[in-house]
């Protein structure tokens, strides 16, 4: 089977360039995940989609109706694994109190953060590979090094579950975080863990719209209309019951 | 979203269709849409004999380049809902604000499970 360099399609030079960036940035250590742990969450991701415990749970009429075990490949803690699962699996019916579990389990709300924006961040790579037609990028192997433990003086618990370093609070230490003080929630998700908030968005943007084309409606950035654009993320979105 | 692109553009688009069973159907006046529509719901699900076929479909009728653009909006998406959703960052925010509870009741989001959470979950 061909890979994404190969397969002969025309794909951008900033959707590979991406692509390369987040298996490299995935090898190396993070925020708060060391590069071993980072490689672990990918692989738990990819499982997720074979584990039969989720696909129990995904049609059950709600999630916490049935009990069982997932199918992990066995190098997270069971309170990362069952994040990583739902994350992958069963998104839209995540709550607040499903939430407050995983963090009653020893996960640290950054370390969540960081978890999250690495399962967005291998099921988008997956899933654009899925979608061309062409064999899935083999996980990295971790290389050495620390965790930076950095931690955004500003963020705070307040609008969300996790806690959001607002536009308004970013210090000079965080970097850059943001292209102005008007971004959507979606866009101060990660921004707790300042670091995974970049590598989320440089593979979003590369995937749907370069930042600056979000709210130009009338601009056509990509080989499809813009309303085309809308057409497939409406439906992704509603397929998954996503309400935002 | 894309309501306001079809605005924009004068589109005609039968914005419930994007939560019916059956996807969006070529009534609307977007290019394609059924075939886009059927191609995210393959991706969706993992079919890869339908994802394979509606591949083929759209480089046929769009081209490449445009193929391209839709399996990397699909992809784009995958990520967007489990960032939105595993964080619960307030979904009254979205499209701006501007998703009322009317319009949510017009496409059916309103029957959503989280819809049931309010925003805190």
């Amino acid at each position: 089977m061909l890979n994404l360099t190969d397969c002969g399609l025309p794909i951008r030079d900033d959707l590979l360039a991406a692509h390369a960036h987040a298996w490299d940035s995935m090898s190396k250590a993070g925020t708060w995940l060391t590069a071993k742990r980072r490689v672990a969450v990918a692989a738990e991701a990819r499982q997720a989609r074979t584990c039969a415990f989720c696909q129990l749970q995904k049609e059950a009429l709600t999630p916490n109706s049935v009990t069982g075990t997932h199918t992990s490949v066995g190098l997270l803690a069971d309170g990362e694994v069952e994040a990583v699962h739902r994350i992958v699996s069963d998104p839209g019916r995540l709550s607040e109190t499903w939430y407050g579990s995983i963090i009653e389990r020893g996960i640290t709300p950054e370390e969540y953060i960081e978890i999250a924006g690495l399962v967005a961040i291998i099921v988008m790579a997956d899933t654009f590979v899925f979608g061309i037609g062409v064999e899935e990028t083999p996980l990295p192997s971790p290389q050495a090094g620390a965790p930076s433990n950095y931690h955004s003086p500003g963020s705070r618990k307040e609008a969300a579950w996790v806690p959001i370093t607002e536009p308004e609070d970013v210090v000079e230490s965080d970097g850059t975080l943001y292209p102005s003080n008007k971004v959507g929630y979606i866009h101060r998700a990660l921004s707790a863990v300042p670091e995974t908030k970049r590598d989320y968005w440089r593979m979003a943007e590369a995937h749907y719209l370069p930042g600056g084309s979000v709210y130009d409606f009338a601009a056509d950035a990509r080989a499809i209309s813009r309303p085309q654009i809308e057409v497939i993320a409406a439906r992704v979105s509603a397929l998954h019951q996503c309400l935002y | 979203m894309l309501r306001e692109s079809s605005n924009l553009r004068a589109i005609n688009v039968n914005l419930a269709e994007v939560a019916h069973a059956d996807g969006m159907s070529n009534d609307n006046d977007i290019c394609a849409a059924e075939l886009l529509s059927r191609f995210a719901e393959s991706v969706v699900k993992r079919e890869l004999d339908e994802c394979t076929h509606l591949r083929a479909r759209i480089i046929s009728e769009l081209g490449e380049e445009a193929f391209v653009d839709v399996a990397a909006t699909a992809a784009a998406f995958h990520g967007f809902v489990r960032v939105a959703d595993s964080t619960g960052i307030p979904h009254s925010t979205a499209g701006g604000g501007q998703d009322s509870s009317k319009l949510q009741r017009e496409i059916g989001i309103d029957q959503f499970y989280a819809a049931e959470l309010r925003d805190r979950g």
